[in-house]
């Protein structure tokens, strides 16, 4: 496979593999935690990319079917983007109640940064 | 891959990178929303557009809202710096991970990127079965609502008592008590 035919047939994996590799960036590296959060929710949106990427067929179209039934190859697989559309409220159920407790954090420590957070916690 | 979608792998890219390197949260936030809005489109592009709806209004929304309301009832970083300092360790693991897996992509089948029958990893037979029967099974031609609502249904009512039990435990962790 040369490297233009890869670009143009595994882009949206490659965009997967890096948004998933800044998500999890932000997760490690960011001290303050609603910036954790953001990471999560980017690390998340990566892996549905991932999904949306694998139910993608070329020249075909959305899936809406006509009455009288399609065939593989005319319409996306509607399969992963069901699993996706679950997730997507799934995940905004878990940034909820992570808020929720960095709000209490907050309340609790005074702070929002992790090492400020360690020290008091240590006291 | 087409100019569009050329434009928007680059947009939603560098306003990923923009959420990471700005140290403001707030400014973080309104970033990481266009960000949102990029990967809606990304999503209707590659023929998904109830994912593209739903990541618009949830993901672009709703998430949006919640971050804002956290740091509204919070803090927020001060002082004059614009960028955050880089952690060049944990920079260095995830971009090993990246090229890690950015190595497996020539291995993923991309035969549906170039015009090939078949989606790659969902299977060609049960997804053939869904396109064919959905109409004559639910009597909807949206294929995603039909197996959301119909063929799923009870899995679409965990996901509301997953949202259900979200909402008592920020009710708990926060206590709010409503009823009292």
């Amino acid at each position: 496979m040369s490297a233009l035919e890869f670009l143009t047939t595994g882009y949206a994996y490659l965009a997967f593999a890096f948004l998933l590799a800044t998500g999890l960036y932000m997760m490690i590296a960011s001290p303050n935690l609603v910036k954790k959060i953001i990471g999560l929710n980017m690390f998340q949106s990566a892996i549905f990319l991932f999904f949306v990427a694998t139910a993608y067929v070329q020249g075909g179209s959305v899936p809406v079917i006509p009455q009288e039934g399609g065939a593989v190859g005319e319409y996306a697989s509607p399969l992963p983007h069901v699993i996706v559309l679950t997730a997507i409220v799934v995940g905004v159920s878990l940034t909820a109640v992570a808020l929720a407790l960095i709000v209490r954090i907050y309340t609790e420590y005074g702070s929002l940064n992790e090492e400020t957070i360690r020290e008091v916690a240590r006291r | 891959m087409s100019a569009v979608g050329i434009a928007l792998v680059a947009f939603v890219a560098v306003t990923a990178v923009a959420t990471v390197l700005v140290r403001d949260v707030l400014s973080a936030i309104i970033i990481f929303g266009a960000y949102s809005l990029g990967m809606a489109l990304f999503y209707t592009l590659l023929l998904a557009p109830d994912v593209g709806l739903t990541e618009a209004a949830i993901g672009a929304g709703v998430t949006t809202i919640l971050l804002l309301v956290t740091i509204a009832k919070t803090t927020r970083p001060i002082g004059d710096r614009v960028l955050a300092s880089i952690n060049w360790p944990a920079a260095v693991v995830v971009g090993v991970l990246a090229v890690l897996i950015g190595s497996t992509v020539p291995y993923i089948p991309t035969d549906n990127f170039t015009g090939g029958l078949t989606p790659v990893i969902a299977n060609p037979n049960v997804t053939g079965y869904y396109l064919e029967m959905t109409y004559a099974d639910t009597g909807v031609t949206n294929a995603v609502t039909a197996v959301l609502a119909a063929y799923r249904g009870f899995d679409t009512f965990g996901e509301a008592v997953v949202v259900f039990a979200a909402g008592v435990a920020v009710l708990v962790v926060l206590h709010t008590e409503v009823f009292s």
